[in-house]
């Protein structure tokens, strides 16, 4: 086996058609981190010091932005040093192979998100190992979509195993792991904020274990002060406090590190930037012609005194993911919920590309086993099909425009990103309505479970 | 003022020098097929005072302009530049001088055609300063094809309203295949230069009263110790109202740019989409100097800011081979890989490329291909809007013999953009531009899709209501789960339910 590995690495034109093939078969985001890896882990050429000289390859001396586009926290360009030319020294075999080291990262995460979920089934919703393997193997695993996003080298799958871990350290009341998961998947994508107010809603005094207590002191006061001190529990004070020091310190850190570089390309771009190009958003197209309209006084169409709803898109994508779908949904069935903020977070942002959809797919192995899309399956199918018809109209329309230049923007994708847009939130309203029906298995998840320690 | 006049001629277009007539102020004779060059030399003094208080704020200041209509260079002329006004510019060190000239350039750029320019500090891309000293330090380049607008603003300043014949002289510019304008503050003189490409030019030459006129009728001539960065030339000089015969002449020069005598021709494959590939038809991959001097094949594009090239997929050394490129040696900074077009100040991006050729023992044609990409474009009525680029220039460089300097030539021309790129020593030899059948410009280009404005009326209204429904339909649903089962822990589902389902 060696001897045909090294036959197969000393051969050029072997390793100059697999790196090709390779190339074919990658992310453009993926070009982007590991670019950024590179311009990290390469000394600035100016001043080269011949003390540091010799662990050079080892320390983070340059900026992972000054790779355009590079819109990531920096940990995401140290965990790939791996494929930097920096690494090459301290690392065995063909630069080839480690160039592709990303991939396996995400993919790892990818099954390091299957075994949590697994976990969660098992221990949460009282689902036998093999059974739990199945729902997660078929849903998750070999689902191809997340696959393909993790293996072309989007790093999303690393988002999936980091809330996946979060929600199975809040089932599992370790409220101090997640506090720093919390803090952790906020520094990495910031969208992860929206599970906060789930979880702390579902950390009840009851759910933690203290029902007894809660009875002693003011179970008959129903005064908004009381309320407050009953709501004011000390899981909550700490999921609170190592959330935010985790995120404080990570940010300050970057901070100290990058200076306003982190601060702009990390979190302020998602502020500034304008999301003209084309994506499955139902804001896409509006945006693209507020934001030339913006540039050209008067405006070309009559909506310029008029209510400017890409304006407020973040009033109805945070009422729904922050406030009412927690609110609602959270100490019924915290996985589901946590979907579907995810789902409505998505649905209504300004921006929105495939692999968003990652974000909330991660939840579907712990709602669908018990969901009314499963248990009615011809609903389950239309639905399946309603969203991937709207998707397949939309690449149509944007197949059309990059590539045979038709100005396909209104009203194909237009009209496909809008129905895109009405049959996620179909879809939000059945996970929603399936909430309220509580299936035997999900009250399994409010009994605190035996813990081994 | 000092006007110099060179009509350079191929051998077998040569004219008997008996028919050449020199009386007083004036030279005549019959028309001649040759490249006609005159350059001015003037003081600032001589300036319309808005250039004059320009020039006191640059430190340096080029304007270069290219026809982009084809034309046939010969002699020292042979250096080429991407069709359109080309700016190469330094301002004053001192930063109160950098504020007003801001303002003052792009007022100037204005007159001489459409010109988007605001100012300097946000039109213009910063040239290196790092690698070779000669080079200014900014650069503005803007698709202008025509120069009416330049010539009626020289007319008003220059020709008396009565004076007809004044403007006829300058509105010959109007068909020049270049014109130069070069200020430095060492020189302290303002040199314009207008170069027509060959064709039958009639030979006639007046000097006004007030300035000296030179005029020179050259042809080639290659005496037997030429050197290849060399080019010989000999003829007759004429200083009007002091000679009263041409002179014969003969010398030779070192000259940094040279003809390769073959030549390219430019186009985008189709269908172009968002991402055009720009597709270099190359007619001799065989290097202009033969001896063992090192020699590549480089192409210098001039993209307004509508395309734009990306130096990371410009990157990968796998990718280039298959597209005949070797590597992506300057790109112009910054180049914004997201920005629609019309948020954008810059005027662009330049992007030198190094071209591979395929070696074989004869000449053979060939192709290069270059991925660019198109930015979004302001929504227009129809859906369609369109972008151009003008041809790049092509070249081979080679690195000239150990030691050769190339001291300033009378007909030397610096900062072209790429020449401060590469080292003191390199030779240029360019590629003939050719218009593709069917054009007669050298500006190519083709159709961006756009938002059809005659089809989004009523987008604002549509996508609001749509959000609002999509909205209503999730916080109805909540609201029943809410009404049903409150904010706790779901009941048990009743048993009827259950049988339901």
């Amino acid at each position: 086996m060696a001897s045909l590995l090294s036959t197969v690495f000393s051969s050029p034109s072997l390793v100059f058609t697999a790196a090709f093939l390779l190339r074919a078969y990658t992310d453009i985001d993926y070009l982007v981190f590991t670019d950024a890896a590179r311009f990290t882990f390469s000394s600035p050429s100016s001043s080269p010091s011949p003390s540091s000289s010799r662990f050079s390859g080892l320390l983070p001396q340059g900026s992972p932005y000054d790779r355009e586009t590079y819109r990531y926290t920096p940990l995401l360009a140290y965990l790939l040093w791996p494929t930097t030319p920096a690494a090459a020294a301290w690392l065995p075999g063909p630069r080839v192979l480690w160039a592709s080291w990303g991939k396996v990262l995400f993919a790892a995460a990818d099954l390091a998100a299957g075994w949590l979920l697994v976990a969660v089934l098992r221990r949460h919703r009282g689902l036998s190992g093999p059974r739990a393997l199945q729902y997660v193997g078929a849903i998750w695993l070999l689902n191809p979509m997340v696959a393909t996003i993790s293996t072309r080298g989007s790093s999303e799958g690393l988002l999936g195993a980091l809330v996946a871990a979060l929600l199975w350290a809040v089932l599992e009341r370790r409220v101090v792991l997640a506090g720093f998961l919390l803090g952790l998947g906020v520094h990495f994508k910031i969208y992860p904020f929206i599970y906060a107010p789930a979880i702390v809603w579902w950390m009840d005094a009851e759910r933690m274990g203290r029902r007894s207590q809660r009875n002693s002191s003011s179970s008959s006061s129903n005064s908004l002060l009381a309320k407050l001190q009953r709501f004011v529990t000390p899981e909550r004070v700490v999921l609170a406090l190592v959330s935010l020091a985790t995120f404080a310190a990570l940010n300050a850190a970057m901070y100290a590190l990058y200076g306003h570089d982190f601060l702009q390309h990390t979190f302020l771009h998602h502020v500034t930037r304008i999301d003209h190009r084309h994506n499955f958003s139902p804001y896409n197209v509006l945006l693209y012609l507020a934001s030339a309209a913006a540039q050209q006084l008067p405006a070309p169409t009559g909506g310029a005194g008029g209510f400017k709803i890409e304006s407020v898109a973040f009033v109805p994508q945070l009422l729904l993911s922050v406030v009412l779908i927690p609110l609602v949904g959270a100490k019924k069935d915290l996985a589901a919920t946590m979907l579907a903020q995810t789902f409505a977070f998505v649905t209504f942002n300004k921006v929105c590309t495939s692999q968003y959809f990652l974000w909330y797919m991660v939840f579907l192995p712990l709602y669908l086993p018990n969901s009314s899309l499963n248990r009615r399956p011809r609903l389950g199918l239309a639905a399946l099909a309603l969203w991937v018809a709207a998707q397949a109209a939309w690449l149509q329309q944007g197949y059309e425009l990059e590539f045979l230049g038709r100005s396909t923007f209104a009203p194909g994708l237009w009209w496909a990103s809008l129905a895109f847009f009405l049959v996620n939130c179909w879809i939000l309203g059945l996970i929603i309505s399936d909430l309220g029906i509580t299936s035997s298995t999900v009250s399994i998840s409010s009994t605190k479970p035996k813990r081994k320690t | 003022m000092r006007q110099r006049t060179t009509f350079f001629h191929r051998n077998e277009d040569a004219i008997d020098p008996a028919s050449l007539q020199v009386s007083g102020r004036t030279l005549s004779g019959p028309s001649i097929k040759a490249v006609r060059e005159d350059r001015f030399t003037l003081g600032l003094d001589e300036l319309p005072a808005e250039l004059q208080e320009l020039l006191r704020l640059s430190q340096e200041l080029y304007i270069r302009w290219a026809s982009p209509v084809p034309y046939q260079a010969i002699g020292p002329w042979s250096s080429r530049l991407s069709p359109g006004l080309h700016v190469f510019y330094t301002p004053q060190a001192d930063a109160k001088a950098n504020v007003a000239s801001d303002h003052e350039l792009c007022l100037l750029l204005r007159r001489l055609g459409s010109v988007e320019c605001s100012s300097p500090h946000k039109s213009f891309s910063r040239l290196p300063n790092d690698r070779f000293s000669h080079s200014t330090a900014l650069e503005y380049y803007q698709p202008v094809y025509d120069l009416s607008n330049f010539v009626e603003y020289v007319v008003q300043y220059a020709c008396a309203p009565s004076d007809a014949e004044c403007k006829t002289r300058f509105d010959a510019v109007k068909q020049a295949s270049s014109l130069d304008f070069s200020y430095d503050t060492i020189s302290h003189v303002v040199k314009v230069t207008s170069l027509w490409g060959r064709q039958h030019q009639p030979l006639s030459i007046s000097a006004p009263a007030s300035h000296r006129v030179e005029v020179g009728l050259l042809t080639p001539n290659e005496p037997p110790h030429l050197e290849q960065h060399e080019i010989g030339v000999t003829g007759l000089l004429t200083v009007l109202g002091e000679d009263s015969k041409p002179a014969p002449t003969m010398f030779t020069f070192p000259s940094r740019h040279k003809q390769a005598n073959t030549g390219f021709s430019s186009t985008f494959l189709t269908p172009t989409g968002l991402h055009p590939t720009m597709q270099l038809h190359i007619d001799s991959n065989q290097p202009p100097m033969e001896e063992d001097s090192y020699c590549a094949l480089h192409a210098l594009l001039t993209l307004p800011r509508t395309i734009f090239a990306d130096k990371y997929q410009l990157d990968d050394p796998l990718f280039l081979a298959s597209k005949n490129l070797t590597a992506l040696r300057y790109i112009s900074q910054p180049v914004d890989l997201e920005a629609p077009d019309y948020v954008m100040d810059i005027w662009g991006s330049s992007v030198l490329l190094e071209l591979s050729t395929p070696v074989t023992e004869s000449k053979e044609g060939f192709t290069a291909e270059i991925p660019l990409h198109l930015r979004y474009q302001s929504p227009q009525h129809g859906g369609e809007s369109t972008f151009e680029v003008p041809y790049p220039a092509v070249f081979w460089a080679c690195a000239a013999e150990e030691g050769t300097k190339f001291p300033s030539s009378p007909f030397d021309r610096i900062n072209l953009g790429y020449d401060g790129l590469f080292g003191p020593r390199t030779l240029f030899w360019h590629l003939d531009p050719v218009a593709k059948s069917g054009s007669d410009q050298l500006v190519v280009g083709g159709k961006v899709p756009v938002l059809d404005l005659d089809k989004s009326r009523s987008i604002n209204t549509v996508t609001s209501i749509v959000v609002v429904v999509g909205f209503a339909w999730v916080v109805y649903r909540l609201l029943m789960v809410y009404l049903r089962t409150g904010y706790g822990v779901a009941q048990p589902v009743k048993a009827a339910e259950k049988k339901q389902q």
